[in-house]
């Protein structure tokens, strides 16, 4: 009979609390938005689980949790908390991407940098909130709406808010389609959002294969906190753009971003224990979240019609919107939005352009947040 | 993190202005270099290709083509090659 009774204090029941049981819900919350939403289910149900699977609580004997020495889990987060999985994701986009649109209207990259102006007023929202410099850098990076870069960038400035920070970014992505166009729409005139752009040149291959190289030493050698994000990226690019390395960059792209997103999704996931996760701080990181996707929508938008007012051929200052990467669902809404206004008017080609640059542009961030803020 | 104290002197305090227009003063130069290296880089292409074209193409270059609309003219090349392999 006492062994029954050891055993009932073991189980989840006897050990779990009101916040575990918050956090299952809100995981349960993730996985169907994924499923019936369809919003970003590769990362959203992986987490959403993850999330599930870390509240379920164990007696403190039991290595089981990510916080855990030598759980299973320890050993997958190992690739969250030191910042292995997000170079090997950058890898995969990088072989993923086409950078054509880019280098057909190389002055859309200057979106990609205006959208980055969500990092930096978030960082000095959360300074005024009391957070640390460190902190403040990480809980910043949220702007640059790009998980991998956030969860790089906490795990070196702020390891003890990655989860939050993690959840953050991976959440607000999901939202882009939800965040983005009252934005977008209030900051523009319908006959702004009519603008029709030319159709852009086609980049030759030579362009292509010398692009990733030589923009790779640019960022490098500005910001070398950036390489191993950057590095990757481009990298991945090369090997793709290059002809010779089809087998290793659709592996990059299909089969290794696959396992390195189910790996980092459902540990970030499961890293989210109330213990930690419930409290003051993640509140207040979920907000200046929800801030730096507004600022950098808005940041991209603005800059756009700033840039308007000097070009002959106008761009579609929807565009900058795109400018916050989440790649490629920021392109995706600015279609969208656009549609809405004129159904023949396509900008996913010209919103990829600014996209891409911003994926570039918050590695950039990064790198130069941690160097300047790593004690 | 330091206590909840919402106030503006912390900004100042962890250098948070500076923080801010040094790092999107750097994003923005860097992603500018890469938008100038971009818009030079197909002028640069092509004066490399007239400095050094690759031997594909130096060797694709004939010296007096023969113009595709003259097919009596090719027809006699092709005529007098033929004999020559013959002879």
């Amino acid at each position: 009979m006492n062994i029954l009774l050891d055993f009932l204090g073991t189980t989840g029941f006897a050990t779990m609390t009101s916040g575990n049981l918050l956090m299952i819900v809100i995981g349960i919350v993730f996985v169907s938005l994924a499923i019936i939403k369809d919003y970003e289910p590769l990362l959203l149900l992986p987490i959403g689980f993850g999330m599930v699977v870390g509240n379920i609580t164990s007696i403190p004997s039991m290595a089981l949790g990510v916080y855990d020495q030598g759980s299973v889990l320890h050993y997958i987060y190992f690739g969250v908390s030191q910042g292995i999985f997000p170079p090997l994701i950058f890898l995969g986009i990088g072989a993923m991407t086409d950078f054509s649109t880019m280098l057909a209207n190389p002055k859309l990259v200057l979106l990609g940098a205006a959208a980055q102006i969500g990092i930096f007023l978030t960082l000095i929202g959360a300074l005024y909130l009391g957070f640390t410099p460190a902190e403040s850098g990480a809980i910043g990076i949220i702007g640059g709406a790009d998980g991998p870069t956030a969860i790089f960038l906490s795990a070196k400035l702020a390891p003890h808010l990655l989860g939050a920070i993690a959840i953050a970014a991976y959440s607000y992505m999901a939202l882009v389609p939800v965040i983005q166009p009252p934005i977008m729409k209030l900051l523009t005139t319908r006959n702004e959002r009519l603008i029709q752009m030319q159709a852009p040149r086609r980049a030759n291959k030579r362009e292509k294969i010398i692009f990733p190289i030589v923009a790779f030493l640019i960022a490098a050698l500005i910001a070398p906190g950036s390489i191993a994000l950057v590095g990757m990226l481009f990298f991945g690019n090369l090997l793709k753009e290059s002809g010779v390395t089809e087998r290793l960059a659709a592996t990059a792209r299909t089969a290794m971003v696959d396992i390195v997103t189910i790996l980092l999704g459902f540990s970030v996931g499961a890293s989210t224990q109330a213990q930690t996760f419930l409290n003051t701080q993640s509140v207040l990181i979920f907000g200046l979240g929800a801030l730096s996707f507004a600022i950098a929508t808005a940041g991209g938008v603005l800059f756009a019609k700033f840039m308007n007012l000097f070009l002959k051929e106008k761009i579609n200052p929807l565009i900058g919107a795109a400018g916050v990467s989440a790649v490629p669902d920021s392109a995706r809404v600015v279609q969208m939005v656009g549609q809405q206004e004129d159904p023949h008017n396509f900008l996913l080609m010209h919103a990829m352009a600014p996209n891409v640059a911003g994926v570039i542009g918050s590695a950039i961030g990064a790198g130069v947040l941690w160097s300047v803020l790593v004690k | 993190m330091n206590e909840l104290t919402f106030n503006l002197e912390n900004i100042a305090a962890g250098h948070g202005y500076h923080l801010a227009v040094t790092g999107m003063a750097i994003v923005f130069v860097t992603l500018m270099l890469i938008s100038l290296f971009i818009r030079g880089l197909p002028r640069a292409l092509e004066l490399a290709g007239h400095l050094f074209p690759s031997a594909e193409e130096a060797h694709s270059t004939v010296a007096n083509p023969v113009p595709e609309d003259r097919p009596e003219l090719i027809a006699a090349i092709g005529f007098a090659l033929h004999k020559g392999t013959q002879s």
